[in-house]
């Protein structure tokens, strides 16, 4: 499973330019957690810079990566 | 759908666009430049000007990654491609960039390993699966990108993957910000803030705006009712004589923006000298090159690169566009020999460029426009 797979749906995301893809967490884990985007393609998301991570929680995810949680930032 | 339905309520959108025409001053003309590619994607595709009286001018910025990469540095990332034994990855859009001698694309085709990654994870992975070859990773983009690119060479050095390097290109969104408002040919009234840059790094690196220039800033998300809502509140800033930065995507970004990202980003970067930014020239402290903690890992350490400038093409424009002065459709190649499928600038490669979205979306809300009146 590649870190790609939940970006590669999304248009204008090829470019991992400031485009970025909601997905929820469907298996938690330390650095890298499945995610599901809202097409319903899974891959792997590296969760190191959101701090720990369960099932449901909802990320933003750009190049691979969570940047940020959905309404955590309120 | 959560965080998508509710941001394209096409009712929603009508009530905000007479809400900010009774905004808009009489005989006033106002320029706001939305930075970012993502923002200049959904103008055009969600026809978000319909929505807009006439006196408000959208101008789009320098935020998209491709968009702003040098033909240099492109000819830079061929040379280390076309080296034996070397799998050169980097992001789809970034293959099809023109540089002095060509694209990646074509480096590909004359037999050159290159390969397209949605993630730098995913290239640190094809270095453990190949370790008899040298693998490289062409980092662009904003501080949108840049986390993920440090999180791979963290990731890369506590496994001791020897064999993967990366080319750093990432550039910082508040330079080429200042070089904007510095420049006399561009008179703006307000900004459209970049949402996911801003998730990064918080609100307050563009307090400066407002303290310094006097113009309102609104952090803003990426759906058509974002934008319009942050258009809504920079007239309404405008409207009550109030300059600030405020913040439209809050359900993403928060005020300091992401610690743990920030502190990656410190770890593994530093700030370059200088940069040369396509269209805007060298500008100081605007881009970021691999720490000395990191310096095993960094390509243009590892293989010699010719370290070229090239000039832009003459019949070119992309600076004119990067900077707002022009609108894509008043390029001189525009739609003719500059096409998305046979791109010579940058700003008609990537979906995100200001030149392929009016392409793609634009021109036929244009001509329906003209159709009607």
């Amino acid at each position: 499973m590649g870190y790609g797979a939940v970006c590669s749906v999304v248009e204008g995301c090829l470019v991992c330019g400031d485009a970025a893809v909601e997905v929820t967490v469907v298996e938690p884990g330390e650095q890298d957690a499945v995610c599901e985007d809202r097409n319903g393609g899974r891959g792997l998301v590296g969760v190191d810079l959101v701090g720990p991570v369960v099932a449901g929680d909802h990320l933003l995810v750009h190049g691979g990566v969570a940047i940020s949680r959905f309404e955590a930032a309120q | 759908m959560k965080y998508v339905d509710e941001f394209r309520d096409a009712e929603l959108a009508g009530k905000l666009g007479v809400q900010i025409a009774a905004l808009a001053e009489p005989g006033r003309h106002y320029k706001i430049m939305e930075v970012c590619g993502g923002h200049t994607h959904t103008i055009y595709k969600h026809g978000i000007e319909a929505h807009l009286p006439e006196s408000i001018e959208l101008v789009h910025g320098p935020g998209c990654p491709v968009c702003v990469i040098p033909m240099g540095r492109v000819d830079d990332g061929i040379a280390i491609a076309k080296r034996p034994n070397v799998i050169f990855t980097c992001f789809g859009d970034m293959m099809r960039v023109p540089g002095g001698k060509g694209t990646l694309l074509d480096a590909k085709a004359e037999g050159a390993d290159v390969r397209f990654v949605y993630s730098p994870l995913d290239a640190l992975k094809i270095a453990r699966d190949n370790p008899q070859n040298e693998v490289v990773f062409y980092a662009i983009g904003f501080e949108t990108t840049a986390p993920s690119t440090a999180l791979t060479l963290m990731r890369a050095k506590n496994e001791r993957v020897t064999n993967f390097s990366v080319m750093c290109n990432h550039v910082t969104i508040v330079p080429p910000l200042m070089a904007l408002l510095e420049s006399p040919d561009l008179r703006l009234d307000a900004f459209i803030g970049p949402g996911h840059v801003s998730t990064v790094v918080g609100c307050r690196p563009y307090d400066f705006i407002p303290k310094h220039y006097g113009q309102p800033v609104v952090v803003s998300g990426f759906e058509p009712l974002d934008l319009l809502q942050s258009v809504y509140m920079i007239m309404l800033q405008l409207d009550e004589g109030r300059s600030e930065v405020e913040n439209q995507y809050g359900r993403v970004v928060s005020w300091d923006g992401n610690q743990k990202a920030l502190e990656i980003l410190g770890e593994v970067f530093r700030l370059r000298p200088h940069f040369e930014w396509r269209g805007l020239g060298f500008i100081s402290q605007s881009a970021l090159e691999l720490s000395d903690a990191y310096a095993d890992w960094d390509a243009e350490l590892r293989y010699e690169v010719p370290g070229v400038r090239v000039a832009d093409p003459k019949a070119c424009q992309c600076g004119e566009v990067l900077k707002g002065v022009i609108k894509p459709w008043e390029c001189k190649v525009f739609g003719t020999a500059c096409t998305p499928e046979t791109p010579i600038g940058t700003c008609m490669v990537s979906s995100e460029g200001a030149c392929a979205a009016y392409y793609n979306f634009g021109r036929f809300a244009k001509s329906a426009a003209r159709a009607g009146a």
